[in-house]
């Protein structure tokens, strides 16, 4: 009894030195998440799994509310989805530049071993392996050039085809010349060049202008052997972008004074990202995942895609809708977040034991689960208030508790 | 090392002799006098007729106004009638082919050395031996070729230690065990004493070229 009370008490020690074990109620696609997901929402996982692997070249709407858990659910599939390439794109981030940005997200989820396994295939695909008297490798730059762009020009469209040379050239360099290998890596994984860098690569542009980034994306997802699961989040911004401004709003500039009244700047930009997004979609293999926040932004997107994407049929899965917290999950998320805390912090021996709801109670996370309507997000602010009273407040326990539990 | 018995096309010692036409990565170690060996990528086998190579690329020391010199020599529609001239002959299993293959593009030294001619690197005799290790101590030279007692190490590149050794760098290994069976391995990185090389050869480019 003793015991068991002693590790009650060292909990509460461990609490006051002064971490809260709730910190995060904003998930982002940058900070990793461990956290799994709670009881009532592993079936959505399964579900999304499930059509990860029986579909190709979709876009697959997750709809849920704000605070509800759509970016945490990218980290519990990010830790599920071994054999893919998960990858978070955000629309402030990718907005400009697309195709480089979302180069730039690709090559750091997966790592510079996975982009030199692959190009290396590439090259030995267009015979860079050839060998004389069988052991002896002669390959001629040039000719691996020639080959690789006989091999892939179809699989381009005509506007394509100088990045689709550009590319074939940083590859072969990289994988065939020792002398320019630092510098093809350096330009392979997105590095900003000058004239005279690139000039001793010959090649005319980095991955930043034109559409380099595109056909490196095309040709790395194309030849990984894991899929690719591109997972972009909060993508009504680009609605958002193309409808008009609030129309009481003040305007200090009007855009239609320089660029008349059908079309303004944001429309056209965002128009311009729905197409590249219509164009990476084509990529053979690819996964879409977007995230909405209401039903009707669906439609409104559908049909936009409908639009622009003329003769292309976009593939729609059917929406998978994130309800709030049912009143069980809540208390799976607390011991399960209590679990996480204590052995984040090396206390596994801790973690293992059995402390019920300790510090709070059943009749607390009650409470708590009705004030926020089972929203996780204000669910984890309120235990964020609460903790933080616990380890700064001088008061006793039952006292800081007694003023949650009704 | 990989038991490769089921791809020993000829051993001498062994009495084994396979008959037919071989594809992929053959070496032939010769036993005669300019201790030659044989690279080549299709070979024909018959009891009555020896090996017959379409291509192939002969190496090996030989004596040249009193002088030993490294000789490398691209073979045409050639046959070896005497058998007995022929130590071994084996086909690298391909899965060690592919180690070998992607360790060519591993490296991130950018100053190999290539040397355009053939030319002997060590060869260990009382009377005609070359020594010039000591020369490119410290530089990477690429296509070495070494002897090694019964083994033959086919690397990509070597360097010279500070105790004046050789170390390979992603090298094909052909050897006899104790039991005199022939093994062979692929190897990252291998060190061997000079003192138990037969020589090395550094084969230069212009016999590579198609």
């Amino acid at each position: 009894m003793l015991l068991y009370e002693n590790k009650k008490a060292e909990l509460i020690n461990i609490l006051k030195i002064g971490v809260n074990p709730f910190k995060k109620f904003v998930s982002t696609g940058e900070i990793k998440e461990d956290l799994g997901l709670v009881t009532s929402r592993k079936s959505i996982i399964k579900r999304i799994i499930t059509i990860i692997k029986e579909e190709k070249n979709f876009i697959l709407p997750i709809i849920g509310d704000v605070g509800i858990g759509k970016t945490h659910l990218f980290w519990a599939l990010k830790n599920t989805l071994y054999y893919y390439n998960t990858i978070y794109i955000s629309l402030d981030i990718v907005f400009k530049k697309f195709f480089y940005n979302t180069y730039s997200e690709f090559i750091d989820a997966i790592g510079v071993e996975p982009l030199r396994y692959i190009i290396n295939h590439l090259c030995d695909e267009w015979g860079a392996l050839e060998k004389i008297y069988g052991f002896f490798h002669v390959a001629d730059i040039e000719k691996v050039k020639k080959i690789g762009f006989q091999k892939l020009e179809s699989k381009f469209e005509e506007n394509e085809k100088d990045a689709l040379i550009d590319v074939i050239n940083g590859i072969a360099t990289h994988q065939l010349d020792p002398f320019k290998k630092i510098e093809a890596e350096g330009w392979l994984l997105g590095e900003l060049m000058n004239i005279r860098e690139l000039s001793r690569l010959k090649l005319r542009y980095d991955l930043r202008k034109g559409k380099a980034a595109y056909v490196m994306l095309k040709l790395l997802i194309e030849n990984s052997k894991l899929g690719t699961v591109l997972f972009i989040d909060d993508f009504e911004k680009i609605i958002s972008m193309i409808n008009p401004k609030d129309e009481d709003a003040e305007e200090v500039f009007d855009p239609s004074w320089l660029y008349g009244q059908s079309q303004n700047p944001e429309e056209i930009s965002s128009q311009k990202l729905l197409q590249k997004i219509i164009k990476l979609q084509s990529i053979n293999g690819l996964r879409l995942i977007i995230t909405l926040k209401f039903d009707q932004s669906l439609e409104e997107i559908k049909n936009r895609f409908q639009e622009l994407s003329k003769d292309k049929i976009i593939k729609f899965i059917e929406p998978i809708y994130i309800e709030n917290f049912i009143e069980d999950d809540i208390f799976d998320f607390y011991l399960s977040n209590m679990k996480h805390f204590l052995e984040n912090i090396g206390l596994t021996k801790l973690a293992k034991e059995d402390f019920g709801y300790f510090p709070l109670n059943e009749q607390i996370l009650r409470t708590i689960y009705s004030r926020s309507n089972g929203n996780p997000r204000e669910i984890i602010k309120i235990l964020i208030k609460i903790f933080n009273e616990i380890i700064f407040s001088n008061d006793d326990l039952n006292t800081i508790l007694e003023e949650y539990e009704s | 090392m990989n038991d490769i018995n089921e791809i020993v096309l000829y051993d001498l010692v062994k009495d084994i002799i396979k008959e037919g036409d071989f594809v992929g990565s053959i070496i032939t170690k010769c036993k005669d006098d300019q201790k030659s060996v044989i690279f080549s990528n299709k070979v024909s086998i018959s009891k009555d007729n020896g090996l017959f190579f379409e291509k192939g690329l002969n190496i090996g020391f030989e004596i040249l106004n009193h002088k030993s010199s490294a000789f490398s020599r691209r073979l045409r529609n050639f046959s070896i009638n005497d058998l007995s001239t022929i130590e071994y002959c084996i086909k690298i299993p391909s899965d060690i082919m592919l180690l070998y293959d992607e360790g060519q593009f591993s490296d991130a030294f950018p100053f190999t050395i290539n040397l355009l001619h053939t030319s002997g690197l060590y060869l260990n005799d009382y009377k005609f031996g070359i020594n010039h290790l000591d020369f490119v101590h410290g530089e990477i030279l690429k296509n070495p070729i070494s002897l090694i007692h019964n083994g033959i190490i086919l690397a990509d590149r070597v360097v010279i230690d500070d105790h004046g050794d050789p170390v390979f760098y992603d090298c094909l290994i052909v050897g006899r065990d104790e039991k005199e069976e022939l093994k062979v391995s692929y190897e990252p990185l291998t060190n061997v004493d000079d003192k138990v090389v037969e020589y090395i050869i550094i084969l230069g480019i212009e016999e590579l070229k198609i």
